[in-house]
């Protein structure tokens, strides 16, 4: 029996690791929201929250559950600064797209992977332009919401490799349930 | 990618809480459009207990842009050296002219007794963050409510307004910057032809960087180059701050600023609060008239009796009445356009 199985006969370890994701997610959030500009503040910061809601969406619904997803884009309204509830109701409803096109989203590898979740990436700037627009009764800019959605983009590869090595070693081996 | 790497779990029973979890968050939005007091103050208690954080990352960030913007800048320094002392010939020359409409104005007040400005008080302030955000272009100081910020105050640097105070937190406080899609401001548009006079807009942010000039009436016709400056009308914002010029804009105007939000670290905030009017006193004695040293209007007396003369103020006298000091009213000083680069009429 490997360390990891040993690991994963603990009931403490398991429920940490049932932590891992929306404390990443959280970890995501204020890392992005770091009030230091990105690139002389040329370029908009990316939407790091929305990768590890993405990633474990598909991999391990179990743990992030809608709940946690509220949690992370309710953080992610508070530290953004801009109006309350958009980011919360962007991943929320991100969440439920990407839960019910699972089984399209996790067949994706490769180039098409980064391509599906540039889809769910955009779909969540739609949410939260189309909310801003309807809050202010007109509708704000592209470039910038545009902008964010590229640079979310960019960084989903690092991001998930990241999330990827966190995975493997703290949550795969302790909830080898499924 | 997931699919060849990572082993998929079976589909979680989730649908249930998905729609209760979708209907909260709309709640969310609806009941943060109403009180959004509950994210401020979760907000500035978050940036007050990041601040030492925040002051300990922004320097060397600040540092190495500085060290990488000036890389660029090297090789024009001749160029720019001439082109500065160009420009301070200029200034000099404007500066001259200023000093002279100071005084001129300064005799104009004390022969009309005018009522000098309120004082604006002011806090120094640093900037230790910024976001640039697709919905909020904002800074975050490092002075809050404990040195006596106030969320509505405005921040200007030394070339003009930045903003206004959006957030005060104890030891914090968030600006949010003209540039941005929630910020209003009313404003006075100074024509450079002095015979046409000003004319009030209201000036929008919509995140570019140039804000919008909005109400504006389809009979008003503004030039290129003319100033635009805070118009006081509210009573939050002192009048006459500078922000920047008209530009025109395919049909619509806007606003190029003079502040340059991005690389300002030092700003001021200032505590303007307008005086609540009186009502005009019921004695003689204390009317303006009276109060100003001018003769007061007595009423048809009665009785041929010889009422005592009241000395009206001589012009010396009036010329030594006290004078507002340049602080007192720093924004009443005609101020050379800096769009022009004509040298001044001699």
């Amino acid at each position: 029996m490997t360390l990891a199985e040993r690991f994963a006969q603990m009931p403490v370890l398991r429920f940490f690791s049932a932590l891992v994701p929306v404390t990443c997610g959280m970890l995501a959030v204020l890392l992005a929201n770091l009030p230091v500009p990105l690139f002389g503040g040329l370029v908009p910061t990316p939407l790091l929250g929305l990768v590890p809601v993405y990633f474990w969406c598909l991999v391990r619904p179990d743990l992030m559950t809608p709940a946690v997803t509220l949690v992370i884009g309710l953080l992610e309204d508070v530290v953004s600064g801009g109006p309350p509830g958009v980011w919360t109701l962007s991943f929320v409803l991100t969440y439920a797209l990407v839960a019910r096109q699972r089984d399209s989203f996790a067949g994706l590898s490769g180039l098409v992977a980064v391509l599906g979740f540039a889809a769910a990436a955009a779909f969540a700037c739609a949410c939260a332009w189309l909310t801003v627009a309807a809050l202010h009764g007109r509708p704000p800019l592209f470039a910038p919401i545009f902008s964010e959605l590229a640079m979310t983009v960019l960084f989903y590869v690092p991001a998930t490799f990241v999330i990827g090595i966190i995975h493997r070693h703290l949550v795969g081996p302790l909830r080898s349930d499924f | 990618m997931a699919n060849g790497v990572w082993k998929i779990a079976r589909r979680g029973n989730a649908q249930l809480p998905l729609v209760i979890v979708i209907a909260l968050a709309v709640v969310l939005v609806l009941v943060g459009k109403a009180q959004s007091g509950l994210f401020d103050s979760a907000r500035t208690r978050l940036t007050d207990w990041m601040q030492p954080m925040l002051e300990s990352v922004h320097a060397p960030v600040q540092s190495f842009g500085r060290f990488a913007g000036s890389i660029g800048e090297i090789f024009s320094v001749y160029q720019e050296n001439l082109r500065l002392k160009d420009e301070n010939a200029r200034l000099r020359q404007w500066r001259n002219v200023a000093v002279v409409m100071q005084g001129r104005v300064a005799r104009y007040q004390s022969l009309l007794h005018a009522v000098p400005d309120p004082d604006v008080n002011s806090v120094l302030a640093r900037v230790i963050g910024r976001a640039s955000r697709p919905f909020l272009e904002t800074m975050i100081l490092d002075a809050g409510r404990t040195s006596n910020v106030k969320p509505g105050e405005a921040v200007v640097d030394a070339r003009g307004m930045i903003g206004r105070i959006y957030l005060a937190g104890d030891r914090t406080s968030w600006v949010i910057l003209l540039t941005d899609l929630n910020s209003r401001i009313p404003v006075t548009i100074v024509h450079n032809d002095a015979k046409v006079g000003n004319t009030q807009a209201i000036m929008a942010g919509d995140n570019t960087p140039m804000p919008a000039l909005d109400t504006l009436s389809r009979q008003v016709h503004l030039n290129v180059g003319d100033q635009v400056v805070s118009s006081g009308d509210g009573g939050l914002l002192p009048p006459g701050l500078p922000i920047g010029t008209v530009v025109g804009d395919a049909g619509s105007y806007r606003v190029a600023l003079l502040a340059e939000a991005a690389s300002s670290e030092d700003v001021e905030v200032l505590a303007f609060r307008r005086a609540p009017e009186t009502l005009p006193p019921g004695t003689s004695a204390q009317l303006p008239a009276v109060a100003a040293g001018l003769k007061p209007v007595v009423p048809a007396p009665v009785m041929p009796v010889v009422a005592p003369q009241v000395a009206p103020l001589t012009t010396l006298q009036a010329a030594t009445r006290p004078i507002p000091s340049a602080s007192q009213a720093p924004l009443e000083v005609a101020k050379p356009g800096p769009a022009s680069d004509e040298p001044p009429p001699p």
